[in-house]
């Protein structure tokens, strides 16, 4: 079992760290960051939970296959390729408009950050899925 | 509703209708089959409004842009062939799927039957109506594969299994040769549009003498001849009746096994009134007809006999279709399309009448059956008249059409003159004797004489009306075409043959022409025939002996050793492309960039290394560079896996400082977040394994990967150096349009993320799905080895 500093270090950076990679996430079109770094940051995140914890004590609050995720991922990519087509353009042809949203103000959208979350939701789920089938292998 | 639309609406139903099958299922449970039969009735509607125009002598195509770039066209074609084939298997599918609900157990898995039924019902449907000739070998294939799923229907049955594989790679292997035809024939005219290259003289001309008509010609008869068993291809066709009897009915006598004929009818204008054709088509027919029809007689399985019957009367058609001279291109057009109706119902009804048999007595010996007039009637009056009509007895559609393909085998032989004006007459007359034997030893093996064993049910009786009706409707075809051809003729087979002669073509078909020398001829066929039953048995036991002494003089023989060898020969090679440690394929994957990289480095450039390097390393690159290589060598030299690790993910974590120190914050923030996770990765699969590296590494190994590791260094370090200084590269760099056009065109100011998600979109989504398959993979690793142990 792991320390007590571990533990509470652990518990207090999760948020921090998924918190952060949401931002790497929405703001990879312009600054560092990305679907990708995120995904990885937010399975890091979570294997950070599973070998402080352990796998048990995690799955007691959160059993998740993560096999879900990539599958919405690949669904959300590849939706997002398919809804450029519904406009007439080839398939994954981008588009952005700005918008003035509630709070944020105004915001460039952009039709690839879909599919930078889809990028997102499929490393998430498949680096979490692995690592978690190395873990309950005995 | 327009001609086109309803036959687009009959293909395409077909698929729809049986994709929401299943959730059919949920309301109707054990009578889905009714559901099947009304989507087949549907196509069968749908195909007869269309009808009444191409009956009339029209035809009617009309084409959807497919693949422009390549100029090719999704495009139905109706004529009179095509019509007659829409009906043969719309037809007896309503038969067939309406039968099922009584053959089908209700504990079967009735939605996968009905589903594979109706997509086959559908691929055949597309195919007989392709125009185009790319589009025809896909319906084609559908054909195949849907077929392989019905032989296979049940899974755990070996010989089903066995069957099923055999089918898919005679059928199937032979449609790749068919489309190598097809390619051939776009080589010689430009085009896949069957249309165009029938109706126009100078093309077929252009064919005709061509180099590349022979290949093409025997390439696409390899293709008709796996299809209908042909040839030594006729190997899968006994073995398919392992699917369900309803299968057998209406893929591997009716509909299916006919597509090859279809097609040797299709290419009739382009190639026939040439000798190839005559002697390649004419020889396989012949030489198929009675070799089947001579196989036939060992069979004890009434199916395998109506197998070979079937392969045998395909052989009548082949044979038939083959007629021809430059003068007469199609003599035995009329009588082959008017006999594959025919053989259509009769063999059929038979194929029913043996599911009925099978079901009640619990079994398909024909050794053990006989007597059976008594306990079903019916079923035996039915039998009798569809092996009847095969037999060619009048006043059955069957005689009707015997007696024409005599008539064409006079004509042909006439016109050949010489030897063949007795040979090929003789040929048909022995096809006949034989066709006669074996339909006799059907009546006569399982409805007359005497009980041969007592395992048989104590019970039989006649089946369920479900079962009764379709083949008694069969029977009753049978007759009537029998009886008043004329219907059949006019509506059917002259609007048929007409498109396959591309002339207008006028029958006279009666059941009493005169005394002529055809009817001569069955009049010899039944005397000879009766002869021949009479030692039905011991010819079937010197079959059975000859067989035991030379067990290797058979097509099947060569298939199993074909299909074993492939077996061992994969294992072996699986072996050597796949040792199974890691160092092998590292080894193998270096060598190749060695030979990539380095060979023609050394071979080109004039000079390697550039001559005015300038070394510019400040104090933190030095600093930086020392640890990396403090800790490359600690991973490679450490004893303990725990301190290898370690030193590993040193090194990556020093990579990512060289990142940031370059100004790449992507990439140094993805190096180290992945750095963590293999770590982590790492360690948990460490702890499962010994932790000390132990094995032993002789010296002339340690040499040869000192050597490849060395040189593959030695390679990038050139490399490097050369693409430092900026040596001109043959291309000129990508970079700068991703620099220059990230904003402007996808309004991105990380270049590198727009170069993931916009430029390069459609690399990043293979990518996920790789990531995605991966996971898959470690997950069934894992789990697979978990299950061994």
């Amino acid at each position: 079992m792991t320390t007590l500093i571990a533990r509470t270090v652990s518990k207090a950076c999760l948020p921090i760290i998924i918190l952060f990679s949401v931002s790497l996430l929405l703001a990879g079109h312009d600054n560092p960051g990305g679907g990708f770094i995120g995904g990885v940051m937010f399975a890091t995140a979570v294997s950070l939970m599973y070998v402080v914890f352990g796998l048990n004590y995690i799955e007691a609050l959160y059993n998740n296959n993560w096999d879900k995720w990539f599958g919405i991922g690949l669904l959300v990519a590849s939706l997002t390729g398919i809804g450029a087509m519904l406009f007439g353009y080839n398939f994954l042809r981008s588009m952005s408009i700005y918008a003035t949203l509630p709070l944020v103000g105004s915001t460039k959208i952009i039709s690839t950050t879909f599919f930078d979350i889809g990028v997102y939701l499929v490393v998430i789920g498949g680096l979490l899925y692995i690592f978690k089938s190395m873990g309950e292998d005995k | 509703m327009d001609p086109f639309t309803a036959i687009t609406l009959a293909v395409f139903l077909p698929f729809i209708l049986a994709a929401i099958l299943p959730a059919v299922e949920k309301v109707l449970k054990g009578n889905i089959g009714w559901y099947a039969s009304a989507v087949s009735f549907l196509s069968l509607l749908l195909i007869a409004l269309a009808a009444p125009e191409i009956i009339h002598g029209g035809t009617i195509q009309k084409s959807v842009e497919w693949l422009p770039s390549m100029g090719i066209d999704f495009s139905f074609y109706m004529d009179g062939l095509s019509i007659m084939f829409g009906f043969i298997v719309s037809g007896i599918a309503v038969i067939i799927m309406s039968y099922s609900n009584g053959y089908m157990s209700k504990k079967e898995d009735l939605a996968r039957y009905y589903q594979q039924l109706l997509f086959f019902m559908g691929s055949m449907l597309g195919m007989v109506f392709s125009a185009n000739l790319l589009q025809l070998f896909i319906f084609w294939e559908l054909t195949s594969i849907t077929s392989f799923m019905l032989i296979g229907y049940w899974r755990n049955r070996p010989m089903s299994v066995y069957g099923a594989t055999k089918s898919l790679l005679v059928t199937a292997g032979g449609g790749v040769f068919m489309l190598a035809g097809f390619l051939v024939l776009n080589i010689i005219t430009g085009t896949f549009d069957l249309v165009t290259i029938m109706n126009d003289p100078s093309i077929i001309a252009n064919i005709k003498a061509h180099d590349l008509f022979l290949p093409a010609l025997v390439l696409i008869l390899i293709g008709a001849a796996s299809k209908s068993a042909q040839g030594p291809f006729y190997i899968w066709l006994p073995n398919a009746m392992e699917a369900p009897t309803p299968v057998s009915a209406f893929l591997h006598s009716a509909t299916m096994v006919k597509a090859g004929i279809y097609l040797i009818a299709r290419i009739h204008p382009i190639f026939s009134g040439t000798e190839a054709w005559f002697i390649l088509v004419s020889g396989l027919g012949i030489i198929t007809m009675l070799a089947a029809g001579f196989l036939a007689f060992r069979q004890t399985d009434i199916k395998g006999l109506l197998a070979y019957s079937t392969i045998s009367q395909l052989a009548y058609m082949v044979a038939m279709y083959g007629y021809t001279t430059y003068q007469y291109p199609g003599i035995g057009v009329a009588s082959a399309t008017f006999h594959l109706l025919n053989h259509a119902t009769f063999k059929a009804c038979l194929f029913l009448v043996a599911g009925i048999v099978a079901h009640e007595t619990a079994t398909r010996d024909i050794s053990k059956m006989g007597g059976l007039r008594k306990e079903m009637p019916i079923t035996f009056v039915i039998g009798t008249i569809a092996a009847l009509s095969m037999a060619g007895v009048p006043p059955l559609n069957g005689f009707l059409s015997k007696e024409m393909f005599y008539e064409s085998s006079l004509e042909m032989g006439h016109l050949l003159g010489g030897p063949f004006e007795i040979l090929i007459p003789l040929f048909a007359v022995l096809g006949g004797v034989f066709t006669f034997a074996y339909s006799i030893k059907f009546i006569d093996g399982i409805f007359l004489g005497k009980r041969r064993s007592r395992v048989l049910p104590k019970h039989i009786h006649e089946p369920s009306l479900v079962m009764l009706v379709p083949p008694a409707l069969l029977s009753a075809i049978v007759i009537l075409i029998g009886l008043f051809p004329s219907v059949a003729v006019q509506y059917i087979i002259e609007p048929a043959s007409s498109a396959i002669l591309l002339e207008d073509v006028h029958l006279h078909v009666s059941l009493w022409h005169g005394f002529t020398t055809a009817l001569l001829m069955t009049v010899i066929t039944f005397i000879a025939g009766i002869a021949l039953y009479k030692r039905y048995d011991a010819i079937a036991a010197w079959q059975n002996r000859f067989n035991e002494i030379h067990p290797r003089f058979s097509v099947n023989y060569v298939y199993d050793s074909i299909v074993d060898g492939a077996k061992g020969k994969s294992k072996s090679f699986a072996a050597f492309m796949q040792p199974g440690p890691l160092k092998p394929y590292l080894v193998s994957m270096l060598l190749l960039f060695l030979f990539l990289g380095a060979v023609p480095a050394i071979l080109v450039a004039s000079v390697i290394i550039p001559a005015n390097m300038e070394f510019g390393i400040s104090f933190y690159e030095g600093l930086l560079l020392a640890i990396m290589v403090v800790s490359a060598l600690g991973a490679a030299i450490l004893k303990k896996y725990l301190h290898a690790i370690i030193a590993v993910s040193a090194l990556g974590y020093i990579i990512s400082l060289v990142f940031i120190y370059m100004r790449a914050p992507d990439l140094a923030m993805t190096q180290i977040l992945v750095e963590t996770l293999l770590t982590i990765i790492f360690l948990l699969v460490i702890v499962k394994v010994p932790q000390t590296f132990t094995e032993k590494i002789g010296r002339s190994v340690l040499v040869r990967d000192l050597l490849i590791s060395s040189a593959v260094f030695a390679t990038i370090l050139v490399l490097l150096m050369n693409a430092f200084q900026g040596i001109a590269s043959p291309f000129e760099s990508i970079s700068y349009y991703f620099i220059e056009n990230s904003l402007p065109l996808a309004q991105g100011r990380n270049m590198v993320n727009v170069i993931l998600v916009d430029f390069r979109g459609f690399d990043t989504l293979g990518e996920i799905v790789v990531i995605s398959l991966a996971g898959l993979g470690v997950y069934n690793l894992i789990k697979s080895r978990s299950d061994d142990t």
